[in-house]
């Protein structure tokens, strides 16, 4: 678990992390906040998460819509935040500005990157600036199964060791990988802090 | 853009260094990420590190701008630039592409159709097997004959027929409805024993090309040429179904998008598109003279494309577009290909149905008042005109209410000697430009309205004859005889 020793590393020179995680713990719940380019199953796979406990409002002072639920991972309650659609945190529309406020400000303790695996090509260079930002991040690689059909081969493995953050494939269509994405969060969440 | 990837000498990681010294305060995200985004100048980043720590905010600006000065494209430019190059170099070793049989020999098919030198054959291949012999052969053959011969002309027939002639005493009202071309001994009988099998195996046959995913790559092939035509892919759907039915087809045009493009496809339809009676009846008048037949096929070809050229230059109206959105191939389903059948009969069935005893109702008014003996007489003419014996005037009126019984009285003919191959290829033409029934003729008036539907009719009666005329000077000038 390379990735993790080096977030361990991190802490010390950057509290941010820490600083988010303490905050969170005085709230009780933890939050997971979902972030990625429009159209790749983010919303879905918010609503695999959160089933039914969820509200959708106005981000304070802006006409974009931010959902929020909660789900239980392993006997923990985490807050969930749906983003608008974000290509980068080096915002050009006024949702992309929302999602990086809400990446900015509510100290997420679990971030996930959902991208859509048969372009992630070109999504990865987000990946990489939010692991930049060393927000604990988890990449999703969401519509496994179209990249699948298409005869494409993901090497998790190669891909984790070299992002060090975890790796997993979803299908937010139908379900496929979101247990293994919430065990993902479960130890994720539990490791770090 | 991870650092262990920048050389220590570069002044972008340089200045990144320096910014993320300067920051002291918690940003959310790493002080890397701000120092980033600063040197890409976001304005509102800059604002936030401004009012949170504006003891350093010169010196951090002061960095920034030794940055910019290095480079001359913007940093945004270069930053960005840097990121996607790391992420194509972990994706060449995250991403392979391995060649699924499967998936790429589905690839392989569809791109096999909608090529123009392998899609040509392979379309020739599915109207072959989808419409000559299962449709063809098998629905308007073998069912055809079972229905119609056992079932109708062996058993409910004389039944009826026996049944009125006691029953009834006028002869005029028995007729109508159990004569020659009755409303049960014609109109019935040729909508439940000849109609109802061509169409239901004409309507599997299109349900499975139609479930497989073909027609949208069969509609890419065909677009080019339809362009020229005034037409598009998308009037793929109704011609091939006129392949069937030109009476059904003519109702489908109703899915294509402007009136100009309705307009040109009835005209294709009722003209130079034979449905599957016509087409039975043609080969079996044309069997043993391949010549003749490719003869056929090929003035037929050549009209289709002319009229739709001409049509099509006539009529004003904008060029159409096509976008098509082409979905992957598949093995077609039976529950699918059952219910599309199952529902395409019956609404048609119900469509169809009133017509035909309508047309039965209309031949007996028009031989009741003598309107048909002058009819024949009229007809004779133009008969003569394109080289055929007048006997063939008959053939041709009732070909127009009852394609079959057109074709029978010229099989007679045929069979009496009467007929020299030439006569023969000529007049299979013209029959089949000429209107192909009754009932196409009222759905051109029903979706066209009266003045463009009898338009049609006029023009096709003109075409059909002229063309007729002009094959027949053409074969005896060449000195020709098939």
């Amino acid at each position: 678990m390379n990735f993790l020793k080096k977030i361990f590393n991190l802490n010390g020179k950057n509290n941010s992390c820490c600083g988010a995680r303490e905050k969170g713990d005085d709230h009780g719940g933890k939050k997971i906040v979902i972030v990625g380019s429009p159209n790749v199953g983010k919303s879905l796979l918010f609503n695999r998460l959160t089933g039914s406990y969820v509200t959708v409002s106005n981000y304070p002072g802006t006409t974009v819509e931010v959902s929020r639920g909660k789900t239980e991972i392993g006997g923990r309650t985490f807050d969930v935040i749906d983003t608008p659609g974000t290509y980068s945190l080096f915002v050009i529309t006024e949702e992309e500005r929302v999602a990086r406020n809400i990446l900015l400000s509510e100290k997420p303790d679990v971030v996930l990157h959902v991208v859509d695996s048969k372009n992630l090509e070109r999504m990865l260079p987000f990946t990489l600036q939010l692991i930049e930002a060393r927000l604990p991040l988890i990449l999703v690689l969401n519509i496994i199964d179209e990249a699948e059909k298409i005869g494409m081969k993901i090497d998790f493995q190669y891909l984790e060791k070299e992002l060090k953050i975890p790796v997993t494939g979803t299908n937010s269509t139908s379900g496929q990988g979101i247990d293994i994405l919430k065990g993902r969060i479960e130890e994720y969440a539990r490791k770090i802090c | 853009m991870p650092e262990k990837y920048v050389r220590e000498t570069d002044s972008l990681e340089t200045s990144v260094n320096k910014i993320e010294l300067l920051l002291k305060k918690d940003y959310g995200i790493s002080g890397r990420a701000v120092a980033l985004l600063l040197l890409q100048e976001d304005s509102e980043i800059i604002q936030l590190v401004k009012n949170k720590e504006p003891e350093n905010f010169e010196k951090i600006r002061d960095v920034i701008n030794t940055a910019k000065s290095y480079y001359t494209d913007p940093l945004s430019y270069i930053i960005s630039i840097r990121r996607q190059e790391e992420a194509n170099r972990i994706i060449q070793r995250t991403i392979n592409f391995e060649e699924i049989t499967s998936v790429s020999f589905r690839e392989k098919l569809s791109r096999l159709m909608i090529n123009p030198f392998t899609g040509i054959p392979v379309m020739l291949l599915i109207l072959y097997y989808g419409i000559y012999k299962f449709v063809g052969e098998f629905g308007a053959g073998t069912v055809v004959d079972f229905i119609e011969t056992d079932i109708f002309e062996n058993n409910i027939n004389p039944w009826i027929i026996k049944f009125a002639d006691t029953a009834v005493p006028w002869h005029v009202i028995r007729d109508l409805f159990t004569g020659e071309y009755g409303i049960i001994t014609l109109g019935i009988r040729y909508a439940v024993a000849l109609i109802l099998p061509i169409v239901t195996t004409f309507f599997i046959a299109f349900a499975i090309i139609e479930d497989t995913g073909y027609l949208p790559r069969l509609a890419l092939l065909i677009d080019r040429l339809f362009k020229k035509i005034g037409l598009t892919g998308r009037a793929v759907i109704p011609i091939v179904l006129g392949l069937g039915c030109d009476t059904m087809a003519t109702m489908v045009t109703r899915t294509l998008p402007s009136k100009r493009e309705r307009i040109i496809a009835t005209i294709l339809l009722a003209l130079a598109v034979p449905c599957s009676a016509q087409l039975g009846v043609i080969l079996s008048l044309l069997e043993g003279n391949p010549r003749g037949l490719w003869i056929w096929l090929l003035v037929l070809c050549l009209v289709f494309l002319l009229v739709g050229f001409l049509s099509s230059k006539i009529l004003q109206g904008e060029s159409p577009s096509f976008y098509m959105e082409i979905p992957p191939l598949r093995l077609p389903k039976l529950s699918n290909v059952f219910i599309k059948t199952y529902t395409r009969v019956k609404w048609y069935f119900l469509e169809i149905f009133p017509m035909f005893i309508f047309a039965s109702f209309l031949i007996w008014a028009g031989r009741l008042v003598m309107l048909f003996d002058i009819l024949i007489k009229i007809l004779e003419y133009p008969i003569r005109l394109i080289g055929l014996p007048d006997e063939a005037a008959a053939a041709f009126l009732f070909g127009f209410f009852r394609r079959d019984y057109g074709a029978a009285g010229l099989y007679d003919i045929k069979k009496a000697g009467h007929l020299t191959g030439n006569q023969l290829v000529v007049a299979c033409i013209t029959l089949t430009l000429f209107l192909p029934c009754i009932a196409q003729f009222l759905m051109n008036v029903r979706e066209r309205g009266w003045k463009t539907g009898v338009g049609i009719s006029f023009f096709i009666l003109l075409f059909s004859f002229s063309t007729g005329f002009i094959v027949n000077l053409i074969l005896n000038a060449m000195g020709i005889n098939l």
